[in-house]
C-alpha cells in the first residue's frame, strides 16, 4: 500500500501567491491601473521589479491586484457550481427514475455545448462584464461534471440502510443531504472542487485573455496577458513570462493539493513481474 | 436478428435527432434573450439610417415581435432548407463565411487528432512498462506541469521563443500573402498552432491510458500469462493493451469533438483563420447568426461523438454489448 506524500511545498508556495496577492496594499509601491507613459516597456530593474507594460503600469503591483481579482473569481466560480452541482446531482440521484432521466438528459446537454462557447453566450447575456458577472458565467458552465459524480455516489448510498432509517424518522430531503448523504461524497467533491477552483482560473484568464471577460482596464491575471500581442512586438519578454509563471504557478499548486485530495493509491503490486517487483515482493515477504 | 439490429439503429438515429433539436433550442433561446438587435443581422448597418416606423415595420415583417415560439419555427423552417442567414459582419451568407473556415480547422484539429492519438498511446504503454520507475516518475511530473498550462499562455511562450527570439517560424496567420498554393510554407505556419494542440491534450489522454493499463497489469490473467512463459512485454503489448483498448477507443471518440473544436483559443493567439477566430469574433460583435450555427456545429458533433463512442465500446467490448446484438448469439445477457 502506498501513501501519498502531502504536497506541503505546494501548499507553501500557495499560501504566499495568496497572502502576496490580499496582504499587497502595503507592498504596493504604485497604482496598478497608473500608466506612466514615461515608463513604457521598463525592464526589470530596481524602480519595477517586474517591469512595465506598454501602457507603463507596474507589473508588480498589477500581478498583486490582478492575482486577487483572479482568486476572487476562482473561489466564488467555484462556490456557486459546488452548489448547483451538489443539489443537481442529489435532486437526480433521489428522484425517480423519470425525473433522473430527464435531468441528466439536460446535463448531457448542457455538457454538449462546448464550455467556452456557452461562457461566451451567458457573457453576452449578461452585457459588461465585472468580477461577478464573470464568476456567475463561469459558475453556471462548470458544474455538470461534478453533478454527474455526485450523483452516481448518491444512487449507491440512497439505498443504504442508514438513510431509510432517517427517511422513515420523518427525515427531509435536505436532512438527509447534508446529514447523511454529503458527508459521504464530500472527499470526491473536495476533490473536483479544488479542480474547479483551477479550471475557474484558466476560464477566466483564457476569456479576458481574448477579450470576451474583464476589460483591459480592469487588472487581473489573464487581461495582463491581453497586452502580449504588442510585448511580443516589442520583445518584451517580461510582460509575458513574469504573469504566466504566477498563473501557472497556483495552478500547478492547485493541481497537487487537489490530486492529494482524491484520496490515497490503493493498488496492489503488478502481476507484469520485472525485478522490481519480484523485489519488492520479496520485501513484502 | 436482422431486424433488432435495424430497430436499434432507428432508436439511435432517433435520439441523436432529439438531442440535436433539444440543442437547437437551447442555443436559438439564449441567441434570442441575448442583448443585440437581431434587426442588425438582416439589414446591417442600414438599420441606423431606418425611421423608428420603418424599423418596426421591418420587426413586424420578419416577425421579430411574435413569440419566441414562432420564430423558433421559422428559423427551423429555414434551417431544413439549408438557409441559416446572414452574417452581420461579414454581409453574406453564414454557410459561405463557415465554408471558407472549416478547411483550416479541421486540418489543425484533425492533425492535432493523429498526433494526440497516437503519441498517448505510445507515451502511456511507455509509463506503464515503466511504472514507478525514473522515466515514469519524470514523465508524469513533466505531464501534470504541462496540463496545467493554459493554452494561450503555452501559445505565447512558444510565440515568444520561436517566432520572436529565434525567428524560425511565422507567427500567424494560414500562409505567408502570395503563397496561398505552397504547401511547405502552410505546413511551416501549421507548425506551433499544432505543438500548441498537441502539448496541451496529450499528457490527459496519456495519464489516462497509463492508469487504465496499469489496472490491466494487475489482473490474474497476467499472472497466467507470465506462467505460461510470455514476456513481460509480449503481455503487456498483446493482453493488457487489448484489454486497455475499447475504453481508450470511446475515450477519444468523446475526445474528437473537443480536439477538433476545442483549437478556439489556440487559433486566436495565432490568428488562424478557422472557425475558432470566428467563434470569438461572432461573440464579440454580436453575430448572432453565425454564432448559432458555429454553436449548433460542434454542438452537434459533440453530439454524435458521444454515441459514438457508446457504440464503439459496444463493437469492441464483448461485456458491453446489448443482447443478441451485433452478430454475436454466443454473447448471454
Amino acid at each position: 500500500m502506498m501513501k501519498k506524500k502531502f504536497p506541503a511545498l505546494s501548499l507553501l508556495i500557495l499560501t504566499a501567491i495568496v497572502i502576496f496577492c490580499f496582504a499587497c496594499e502595503g507592498l504596493m509601491a504604485m497604482d496598478p491601473r497608473y500608466m506612466d507613459l514615461a515608463y513604457c516597456n521598463e525592464a526589470p530593474g530596481k524602480e519595477f521589479f517586474f517591469g512595465t507594460d506598454t501602457m507603463g503600469r507596474d507589473i508588480f503591483s498589477m500581478i498583486c491586484h490582478g492575482g486577487r481579482i483572479s482568486l476572487t473569481i476562482g473561489f466564488l466560480a467555484t462556490l456557486l457550481s459546488t452548489i448547483l452541482a451538489v443539489f443537481a446531482g442529489s435532486v437526480s440521484g433521489c428522484a425517480p427514475a423519470r425525473i433522473d432521466g430527464v435531468l441528466m438528459a439536460l446535463t448531457e446537454l448542457f455538457l454538449s455545448v462546448p464550455g467556452l462557447l456557452l461562457t461566451v453566450f451567458l457573457q453576452a447575456v449578461f452585457g459588461g462584464a465585472n468580477v461577478y458577472s464573470l464568476s456567475v458565467v463561469i459558475g453556471l458552465t462548470g458544474w455538470m461534471s461534478m453533478a454527474k459524480v455526485v450523483r452516481t455516489e448518491v444512487l449507491q448510498l440512497r439505498h443504504t440502510d442508514y438513510v431509510l432509517a432517517a427517511k422513515c424518522l420523518g427525515g427531509g430531503f435536505f436532512h438527509v443531504l447534508f446529514r447523511h448523504l454529503a458527508p459521504n461524497f464530500f472527499p470526491s467533491v473536495l476533490f473536483m472542487a479544488v479542480m474547479n477552483v483551477r479550471n475557474a482560473i484558466i476560464a477566466e484568464s483564457t476569456l479576458s485573455f481574448v477579450g470576451l471577460g474583464l476589460p483591459v482596464e480592469e487588472v487581473s491575471w489573464g487581461s495582463i496577458l491581453s497586452l502580449s500581442e504588442n510585448a511580443l512586438l516589442s520583445r518584451s519578454w517580461w510582460i509575458i513570462l513574469i504573469p504566466g509563471a504566477f498563473l501557472v504557478g497556483t495552478l500547478l499548486c492547485l493541481t497537487n493539493l487537489g490530486n492529494y485530495m482524491r484520496g490515497n493509491a490503493n493498488r496492489r503490486h503488478s502481476n507484469l513481474g520485472c525485478e522490481k517487483n519480484h523485489k519488492k515482493n520479496m520485501k513484502q515477504l | 436478428m436482422r431486424k433488432l439490429y435495424i430497430d436499434r439503429m432507428l432508436y439511435n438515429v432517433g435520439k441523436f435527432v432529439l438531442r440535436v433539436f433539444a440543442l437547437s433550442v437551447l442555443v436559438f433561446t439564449i441567441s434570442r434573450l441575448a442583448p443585440g438587435d437581431p434587426l442588425y443581422a438582416y439589414y446591417g448597418e442600414r438599420v441606423e439610417k431606418m425611421s423608428v416606423a420603418q424599423q418596426e415595420q421591418a420587426r413586424e415583417r420578419l416577425g421579430l415581435n411574435e413569440p419566441l415560439f414562432t420564430q423558433y419555427a421559422r428559423w427551423m423552417q429555414g434551417a431544413c432548407r439549408g438557409d441559416f442567414g446572414i452574417s452581420y459582419q461579414y454581409k453574406t451568407d453564414v454557410k459561405e463565411v463557415i465554408a471558407a473556415r472549416i478547411g483550416n480547422t479541421l486540418i489543425l484539429g484533425g492533425l492535432g487528432f493523429l498526433l494526440i492519438f497516437v503519441l498517448a498511446l505510445w507515451l502511456g504503454l511507455f509509463c506503464a512498462w515503466r511504472e514507478d520507475r525514473a522515466a515514469d516518475r519524470i514523465i508524469c511530473k513533466i505531464g501534470t506541469v504541462t496540463s496545467c498550462v493554459p493554452e494561450f499562455w503555452l501559445s505565447l511562450l512558444l510565440l515568444l521563443v520561436f517566432a520572436v527570439w529565434l525567428d524560425w517560424l511565422p507567427g500567424s496567420g494560414a500562409y505567408s500573402v502570395g503563397k496561398e498554393g505552397d504547401a511547405a510554407d502552410r505546413a511551416a505556419h501549421l507548425v506551433l498552432p499544432l505543438a500548441v494542440v498537441v502539448l496541451g491534450h496529450l499528457w490527459y489522454y496519456a495519464f489516462q491510458v497509463r492508469n487504465r493499463l496499469l489496472e490491466e497489469v494487475r489482473a490474474d490473467y497476467v499472472l497466467l500469462a507470465r506462467m505460461k512463459g510470455l514476456r513481460g512485454k509480449q503481455v503487456l503489448y498483446r493482453h493488457c493493451l487489448r484489454g486497455a483498448l475499447p475504453s481508450y477507443l470511446s475515450m477519444m471518440a468523446v475526445a474528437l469533438p473537443h480536439i477538433l473544436g476545442g483549437t478556439y483559443v489556440v487559433e486566436t493567439v495565432f490568428s488562424y483563420p478557422g472557425i475558432g477566430t470566428l467563434a470569438y469574433e461572432s461573440a464579440r460583435y454580436q453575430d448572432y447568426n453565425l454564432l448559432m450555427v458555429v454553436s449548433l456545429l460542434t454542438g452537434t458533433a459533440v453530439i454524435f461523438c458521444n454515441m459514438l463512442a457508446g457504440m464503439i465500446s459496444g463493437r469492441i467490448d464483448p461485456r458491453m454489448r446489448i443482447h443478441g446484438l451485433p452478430g454475436g448469439g454466443e454473447v448471454r445477457g
